[in-house]
């Protein structure tokens, strides 16, 4: 129970940090709530394979070098170390997660000073 | 007391890092929005299909806001 009224509470924060409903709005706010807690609870994802993700991450630094982006290379190698002492057993699920989310990294990212 | 703004200051690091390497990967996402779905996958919320809700949570805030955006050319159009 405690697990879902947790989940229910982050839930309810990511919607506002996305779509920033109105807290007026309550009806919306729960369409979106339960909306997206369906989507959690009934998704046919396979758990987060860790070597998996192992190799999609040093192929993508490989990739930037392939194409010349030596600077973003360096940059992505240099944060993956850095969190090499926070690893715990959630890290593959969120190097997992923004691996999904990553948006052409190698045309798109802005490396600034 | 110590240890505990110890851990605090540890684990802020650590979302700082994942936040760079999000940023590194185009992932559009902000240090809030990380920190809670990195809360979310250590509660045990599938990666993939928070990646899915995120999109899709996107998709919907846009259409959300062309919909005000159109709500409110269509009403001061007719106030002229």
């Amino acid at each position: 129970m405690a697990f879902l009224a947790q989940l229910g509470e982050q839930t309810d924060e990511l919607v506002d940090a996305i779509v920033g409903i109105p807290e007026s709005d309550q009806e919306t706010r729960n369409i979106f709530r339960e909306a997206v807690l369906r989507l959690l609870r009934n998704h046919t994802y396979l758990r987060t394979n860790q070597f998996e993700v192992e190799d999609r991450l040093k192929g993508l630094e490989e990739r930037f070098r392939v194409i010349g982006r030596d600077a973003l290379a360096d940059a992505f190698h240099k944060r993956l170390e850095a969190y090499e002492p926070h690893h715990n057993k959630f890290t593959p699920d969120v190097f997992h997660f923004l691996l999904e989310l990553a948006d052409q990294p190698a045309q798109n990212t802005q490396l600034t000073a | 007391m110590a240890d505990r703004t110890e851990k605090q200051a540890a684990a802020q690091q650590a979302v700082d890092i994942l936040h760079e390497i999000s940023t590194l990967l185009n992932c559009h996402l902000d240090r809030r929005t990380l920190s809670i779905c990195i809360s979310m996958i250590e509660n045990g919320v599938n990666p993939e299909a928070l990646a899915e809700v995120v999109k899709e949570l996107r998709n919907e805030g846009q259409n959300m806001q062309l919909e005000a955006a159109a709500a409110a050319a269509g009403a001061s159009s007719r106030r002229r």
